[in-house]
């Protein structure tokens, strides 16, 4: 039997742990990656450091782009697959890049096509795209990486940045009805990034519910609090105005003290929801994937088999099916790359008996 | 077991009572029963399941609220009451938080849960009319010459008495603007017929027509609960009318001359 050969359609966290893992157990990895680089888009936006333990995304990925590059799965950067056609033996899979199209024939494919953030301008009342000291998680997160953290407006460093979480979810106004489940802990982690570079600066968080599951809890939240004296406000802004000094006011409701209250401020940052990635929509649409009711890949079974289609072949894995945490990702791509392999197994072993 | 005594009384099916938000409270049978029956009243009114949805207090209804800026009033809040099982906490915001309402809609707009907070609260206040509370009396007191007028006219004002001596807070801007606001009206691009001074001569027959709409629509009923000699001044004003009408039937034949 010839070692399997699958196509990754996705080079960010997900579809780098299913390369490594195809070619870790004696496969052979497609991977096919539109931007010109992998890693995905923790790297394209340039993300600083990750949730919990402030990790610099380098120290994260770049381990493990180093180690798929060197196991010797095929990459192909700033290629696109064109189209993908299921036959008797697998797949035949077009991919085009760097002016020409090659033809592959292929055993099975992950879909690790990943997510975008959510676009802010949507909710007009907060004047994103509009006053340049409204900004979003992708501006901010490419702010820290440069670690330079200043007004966009003046170029001044900001005396109070806050955060205003759930911009883009769970929220019925822009069909967006799920949980990101990472603003809460990005945002505090980036209070808690400005925190220590500057901690003139005074940050707040606006919330409605803070949700920082299991570990996340006392190593963002409470440490947060104890030890970066980050503030949180209970209440979301509403609206977003501009003082006659050029400064944010920030309209709210502090629903503990039930009042409405109005606060200035140098710097308001969106915590953007995660939507499916275009990229993921028409990857689905390719390959024939179903949608679930969020814009999502929908899995086979969401509970026993989050990895596998209703396809046979195609597995998913990562953001594709919804929000997920960088590990989460990674061990969804470990999953997907093992449901691949012992599909290819058990169909060829079903055809040696056949024959 | 005092803690029994404070649970609440079962009312009608599906409008029960499930929780007490303000726990022991001094009681007052007369107030309960109203409570009790204004509770029922809501909570199967055909609008509460369509307006009310859910809320999970973000608070950006209270953002935008003019009202909750000079009152001790929020759409949140007033939300929360009418999702919540309370009868007399519900009965406690009609006697008076409702009525700081402005009815702009801002909170229908900011709503993330899609609740319509405008459209329950301004159920409210049809139950506290409808149930003749105090509150409803209170508010609707100065409004009874106004009420007067659109019961028996169909409306009250006619835009050319809408002059910017009257009203001196429009500030020098809308003066100016109303300089040439003939020629702003004929720049409407609807057909809006042009007539703007002839709002207070409403034909008898049509007056007549319209308080038949409000009687057989509840409207009249309504008021009786709120504003008994209104209606009774109303009524008499209408009884003349209709002999006039009679009469004038009689001598011009079928229809008005």
């Amino acid at each position: 039997m010839a070692s399997p050969k699958i196509l990754i359609i996705g080079g960010g966290p997900a579809g780098l742990s299913a390369a490594q893992d195809i070619t870790d157990a004696g496969g052979e990895a497609i991977l096919v990656e539109q931007e010109g680089f992998l890693g995905g888009t923790p790297k394209r936006l340039h993300y600083s450091l990750l949730a919990p333990d402030l990790k610099p995304v380098e120290e994260v990925l770049d381990p493990l782009i180093d180690s798929v590059q060197q196991s010797g799965a095929r990459c192909m950067t700033g290629a696109k697959v064109e189209s993908v056609n299921s036959g008797r033996n697998g797949f035949t899979v077009t991919i085009s890049g760097g002016g020409k199209k090659v033809e592959e024939k292929v055993d099975a494919v992950v879909v690790a096509t990943g997510f975008a953030h959510w676009d802010p301008h949507k909710k007009y009342e907060y004047a994103y795209g509009v006053y340049p000291d409204v900004i979003d998680f992708k501006d901010f997160e490419k702010m820290l990486s440069d670690g330079n953290i200043v007004r966009p407006s003046n170029g001044q460093v900001p005396r109070r940045v806050a955060w205003l979480l759930c911009v883009g979810s769970r929220d019925r106004q822009v069909g967006k009805f799920y949980c990101c489940r990472l603003g809460c802990a990005v945002s505090i982690k980036q209070a808690m990034e400005v925190r220590r570079i500057n901690p003139a600066i005074d940050t707040y968080v606006y919330y409605m519910d803070i949700r920082t599951y299991g570990f996340w809890e006392d190593k963002l939240y409470w440490k947060s609090m104890e030890e970066f004296g980050v503030k949180y406000i209970r209440g979301r802004i509403g609206s977003i105005n501009r003082g006659e000094d050029g400064r944010l006011i920030a309209m709210a409701e502090d629903t503990i003290l039930q009042r409405p209250s109005e606060v200035p401020l140098d710097m308001v940052v969106l915590a953007t929801g995660m939507e499916a990635s275009e990229g993921t929509r028409e990857t689905a649409a390719m390959l024939g994937l179903e949608l679930e009711e969020h814009g999502f890949v929908k899995p086979l079974e969401s509970d026993s088999m989050p990895v596998s289609t209703a396809v046979p072949g195609v597995f998913v894995c990562g953001t594709a099916t919804g929000p997920k945490a960088i590990p989460d990702s990674i061990t969804e791509g470990s999953a997907a790359a093992i449901k691949a392999l012992n599909y290819v197994r058990k169909r060829s072993i079903k055809v040696q008996a056949r024959a | 077991m005092t803690v029994l005594q404070n649970l609440p009384r079962r009312g009608p099916k599906g409008t029960e009572p499930s929780m007490v938000i303000g726990g022991a409270r001094p009681r007052d049978e007369k107030t309960e029963e109203l409570a009790a029956k204004i509770f029922s009243e809501f909570k199967s009114d055909f609008r509460y399941k369509e307006y009310v949805l859910g809320c999970i207090n973000c608070g950006e209804c209270t953002t935008g609220c003019p009202a909750a800026r000079f009152y001790n009033f929020s759409p949140r809040e007033m939300l929360q009451i009418a999702y919540q099982d309370d009868p007399l906490v519900l009965l406690d915001a009609m006697q008076e938080k409702i009525w700081a309402c402005c009815q702009c809609y801002t909170c229908n707009m900011r709503c993330r849960f899609g609740n319509d907070i405008a459209g329950i609260i301004s159920v409210m206040r049809e139950l506290a009319v409808r149930n003749g509370l105090d509150s409803a009396k209170e508010v609707l007191k100065p409004y009874s010459r106004i009420l007067l007028a659109v019961m028996t006219n169909g409306t009250q004002v006619s835009p050319d008495m809408i002059q910017p001596d009257f009203f001196a807070d429009w500030g020098p801007f809308a003066v100016a603007k109303q300089t040439d606001i003939k020629t702003l009206r004929k720049a409407i691009p609807i057909d809006v017929l042009q007539v703007t001074d002839s709002s207070w001569e409403v034909s008898m027959q049509t007056s007549l027509e319209l308080f038949q709409i409000y009687t057989e629509s509840g409207v009249v009923d309504m008021l009786k609960s709120i504003d008994p000699d209104l209606v009774e001044m109303i009524e008499d004003i209408v009884d003349e009318w209709k002999d006039e009408f009679e009469e004038m039937k009689a001598k011009y034949g079928v229809g008005e001359a």
